[in-house]
């Protein structure tokens, strides 16, 4: 990173008992260089403490190390869920189950059996509403609206009213105007139907051959039903003022969705005839 | 059905001889697969395929880890001592592609590792080991999004990468011309084994699943979205592909192999009529329930 751009770093709390960990990964794309979070979420309770996704593979020592720091004094960390199997959501499951012995991994355990068989005892497969009890703190499996692989789960923490949507609300951030480590209503120059696109284009491809409409409207109940007061996404910034925020992500999911996709990656174009 | 540790077995499959082979790990479908509807048992085989040219050799995919030591030990019955391996996730995302590329590259010592990112040694470090390595890295090789690869040498054999047509997350294909591959990933996967025990291949028309099979396993599988979707430039790009290059064989990451030209042809037409039927134009699009079986 630039050292002359002013960010702010992770982790921070974005609710009472909520710290957002993680770090930011580089993509490329119409020529200019867009941040994304591979962030994790750790909540407290007052007996137990769950870990909300891993982060990427690369961003294991830096988790660690935030761990470290954010857990000194709290209840141990006892549980992980990740909403599901990609590796920038998954990718350090592996390390912290070496790492915390008595942590059991939750949520919808596809693949993991095969991916690390020699963690398949610490293995607890959830369905759409189980909670997990931290100690005056339940967090529960919620509906996963915005999706890609089907198995996917979304987490709520009940105390304070927090949604974790893995791959819902992503979107890309500007690092040269200082987004790195803000709340998405800090971050006043992110254009949020354009960094949607930048997303979706990268890795929601489905959103673009299907009526987004549909499934802005059912987060947007998802939203309300729930009465989130803050969001903790995976790759977008955190919303602290749904209220205020969430027509901007609609907007952001309908427009994302009407751009046609110019590919995935950020390898270099040679041929623009790619089929 | 659960699956025990002696389960974890792969076998050699020669596909043409000296030249493609898959290793070839069986994996017991018992609901636990993201890759396969959560109501279907059986047995899916897993592909890590191998090409090799002269003392050149490339991995697609490198299997999970459950196999891991089976997988390696497939590698070295294989390779040459003087071999270079380079290998290929074709989808960085996940980990059939990439829970033993670290493990196989610092076993083989590999050439390089193929990736649309520019760090993709970095995505498949899943272990400490990378993060103390001192001696060596693997290299990555940055591959466009359409672009032709030479294994064997610079006027070796041609290898055709390109991005998948039909795709969920970042994933690529790869047309072996020598061969008459294809390898497409997450796609043609529908086919699986009732017994373990059941042909690897599909050799015959008559043994192509028909269209609406196919409908369903899109629909239950990572294909949930399609149905109402616009899907007509989906099925554009899939006969691109076709129209392109000479196909006698489809060599998915998982499922049954395709072989014959006849049956490639059929295994197409059933995939775009599955896309044609799920259009906008001609079913209707509805938001859907992550537990909905169609």
């Amino acid at each position: 990173m630039n050292q002359h751009i002013h960010c702010k770093s992770t982790p921070r709390e974005i609710a009472p008992g909520v710290q957002w960990l993680g770090d930011c990964l580089a993509q490329h794309a119409n020529g200019k260089i867009y941040h994304t979070y591979n962030a994790a979420y750790l909540v407290i309770g007052e007996e137990a403490s769950l870990l909300v996704e891993t982060g990427h593979p690369k961003d294991y020592p830096l988790l660690a190390r935030q761990l470290e720091k954010v857990l000194k004094g709290q209840p141990p960390l006892r549980y992980l869920f990740v909403t599901h199997q990609e590796t920038p959501h998954s990718g350090g499951l592996g390390r912290i189950l070496e790492d915390f012995d008595d942590v059991i991994l939750c949520g919808d355990m596809s693949d993991y059996h095969l991916a690390f068989p020699q963690f398949s005892h610490r293995m607890s497969a959830l369905a759409l509403g189980d909670t997990i009890d931290l100690g005056n703190r339940l967090f529960r499996v919620v509906e996963p609206v915005i999706r890609d692989l089907r198995t996917t789960w979304w987490g709520f923490d009940e105390k304070e009213r927090v949604l974790f949507p893995g791959d819902g609300f992503a979107y890309s951030h500007y690092h040269e105007d200082g987004h790195c480590g803000l709340f998405a209503e800090e971050a006043v120059s992110l254009n949020i139907p354009e960094v949607s696109a930048v997303f979706a284009d990268r890795a929601l491809f489905w959103t673009k051959f299907t009526q987004m409409d549909l499934y802005a409207d059912r987060l947007e109940k998802l939203v309300h039903e729930l009465d989130v007061r803050a969001i903790g996404p995976a790759h977008g910034l955190p919303v602290i003022d749904p209220k205020t925020t969430f027509p901007k992500i609609k907007a952001g999911l309908i427009y994302g969705s009407s751009v046609p996709e110019s590919g995935t990656e950020t390898g270099p174009t040679r041929d623009k005839s790619s089929t | 059905m659960k699956q025990t540790i002696e389960e974890f077995r792969t076998e050699i499959i020669p596909l043409v001889d000296g030249k493609l082979f898959s290793i070839a790990s069986t994996i017991v479908l018992d609901g636990r697969v993201s890759a396969y509807p959560a109501n279907v048992r059986g047995y899916a085989l897993g592909h890590c395929y191998l090409l090799k040219e002269a003392n050149d050799a490339l991995l697609l995919d490198s299997g999970y880890s459950a196999y891991r030591s089976q997988i390696i030990e497939s590698l070295r019955t294989l390779l040459l001592p003087d071999d270079e391996l380079s290998i290929y996730p074709l989808r960085l995302n996940e980990y059939m592609s990439v829970c033993n590329v670290e493990a196989i590259a610092n076993t083989f010592r590999a050439k390089q590792c193929y990736s649309g990112n520019p760090d993709a040694s970095l995505w498949v470090a899943f272990s400490r080991h990378s993060e103390n390595l001192t001696d060596y890295k693997l290299k990555t090789t940055l591959v466009a999004r359409k672009q032709d690869l030479r294994l064997g040498g610079g006027d070796g054999r041609i290898l055709s990468a390109f991005q998948a047509p039909i795709r969920l997350i970042g994933t690529r294909w790869v047309y072996d011309r020598e061969t008459q591959t294809l390898f497409t990933s997450d796609s043609f996967t529908h086919q699986w084994q009732l017994a373990a025990d059941e042909p690897a291949t599909i050799r015959s028309r008559a043994d192509v699943a028909d269209m609406p099979f196919v409908r369903s396993f899109l629909l239950n599988t990572r294909y949930w979205w399609l149905e109402g979707g616009k899907t007509a430039e989906l099925c554009r790009k899939l006969d691109a592909v076709r129209s392109q290059y000479p196909i006698t064989r489809i060599a998915p990451g998982y499922g049954k192999i395709t072989e014959g030209f006849a049956s490639v042809e059929k295994q197409f037409d059933t995939l775009i009529a599955a896309l044609e039927d799920l259009d906008q134009a001609n079913s209707a699009c509805a938001y859907v329930d992550r537990e909905l079986i169609r």
